[in-house]
């Protein structure tokens, strides 16, 4: 696909977005922080507000890449080495959600905790 | 090493091949020369490998969800050509061979860019290797193993498709586009959501217990279907509106083929 033709779709998606959010949406979410070093993440258990969304920045400080991944919290995301990324998360009700890191799962284990 | 990389392989590989396979059954059902096959499968390696590269820029790009719009993107960019590529069958199916080209040139671009979704994790994946003091042995044996298993299934599959009755083979396969297109969509709203373009709702139902999205059933039902444990609402109603528009779709031109086929009948049996 070009460029031009992927542009084209993702402005669509964005108007079609756009529309359909609700205003709050646009407000600040509360930010947590984990980073990702010799393939553990730290913290490995973190405590979200239940019933919230919040915005979830990774830091990956190994140069490796890394996929941020959890079944239970529907989340799929790949952070280059040395990279950051940003996942929203929630409003989750209240109890545990694990997460791992599908490149190294043996020992990339974590866990949000939302109470 | 060995057992994640065999398992990482395996699950990207069977969302591709899945696909790869009703496809190439398609393909075959009408007798379509194989050649867009081999064109889309160097298309969607080759665009793995940029991808792949692109991706550190591509992931900072929309405030740091520029991943995600462009997974979405290429979901319902495949959507919207499975929306082609069904009725076209259906059409050639009655009336014989027409819009082969249009036909071909969509599953072209679909295969591509289906190849180039899964393709470009593995290469990221596999590339991380170069900067591993370990040998690679371990991690390629791994990748082979589980691109082998992968596309066994799709072969398994495939030869299921081929070997039913015409009749049958078509309405499987309209079948699985469908419920398949659904599951390219549902992937989208989830990707949305991911990136708080769409709104994030409390889930409608839990059917881990079921069929939880790690098992191997989930993760079958996941490559064929789209399979999400733990739906929104508004995840439901995308999907069942994709689905409807799809069998409608379907249901209309078959409709409007058969009656051409009558018409061309009795007027030839006159």
């Amino acid at each position: 696909m070009t460029d031009y033709r992927c542009r084209g779709v993702v402005r669509l998606l964005a108007v079609a977005a756009l529309a359909l959010l609700p205003p709050v949406a646009q407000a600040g979410r509360p930010v947590f922080e984990i980073e990702i070093r010799g393939h553990l993440f730290h913290p490995s258990e973190l405590v979200v507000p239940a019933n919230t969304k919040v915005k979830l920045i990774v830091y990956n400080r190994d140069p490796t890449p890394e996929e941020f991944e959890s079944y239970e919290l529907n989340r799929e995301k790949i952070i280059m080495g040395g990279q950051r990324a940003i996942v929203f998360i929630g409003p989750l009700t209240q109890g545990e959600y694990p997460f791992f890191g599908e490149f190294n799962p043996k020992t990339a284990q974590g866990k949000i905790i939302a109470q | 090493m060995l057992l994640t990389s065999v398992i990482i392989i395996l699950r990207e590989v069977l969302e591709a091949a899945l696909l790869l396979s009703i496809l190439l059954a398609m393909s075959h059902l009408l007798h379509l020369r194989l050649r867009w096959f081999y064109i889309a499968l160097a298309a969607g390696a080759a665009g793995s490998v940029a991808y792949g590269m692109q991706l550190a820029a591509i992931s900072d790009a929309f405030d740091g969800v520029g991943q995600e719009l462009l997974n979405a993107a290429l979901q319902i960019a495949i959507y919207l050509l499975l929306l082609v590529i069904a009725p076209l069958l259906v059409v050639n199916y009655y009336t014989g061979e027409r819009y082969r080209g249009i036909l071909s040139a969509a599953m072209t671009v679909a295969v591509a860019t289906a190849v180039l979704r899964e393709g470009s994790e593995v290469f990221i994946y596999l590339s991380a290797f170069r900067y591993s003091p370990q040998p690679w042995s371990g991690v390629l044996t791994g990748a082979l193993l589980g691109a082998g298993i992968g596309f066994s299934v799709g072969a398994l599959f495939y030869y299921l498709l081929v070997g039913m009755p015409r009749r049958r083979a078509l309405l499987v396969t309209c079948v699985l586009l469908t419920l398949a297109a659904g599951g390219m969509v549902l992937q989208a709203t989830q990707l949305l959501i991911q990136a708080d373009w769409l709104p994030a709702q409390v889930p409608l139902w839990n059917s881990s217990v079921l069929v939880a999205e790690g098992s191997l059933t989930g993760q079958m039902m996941y490559a064929l279907v789209g399979y999400e444990a733990t739906p929104t609402s508004f995840q439901v109603i995308i999907y069942s509106a994709s689905v409807a528009t799809m069998a409608l779709l379907l249901l209309l031109t078959r409709y409007h083929q058969k009656k051409i086929r009558t018409v061309r009948d009795v007027s030839q049996a006159r």
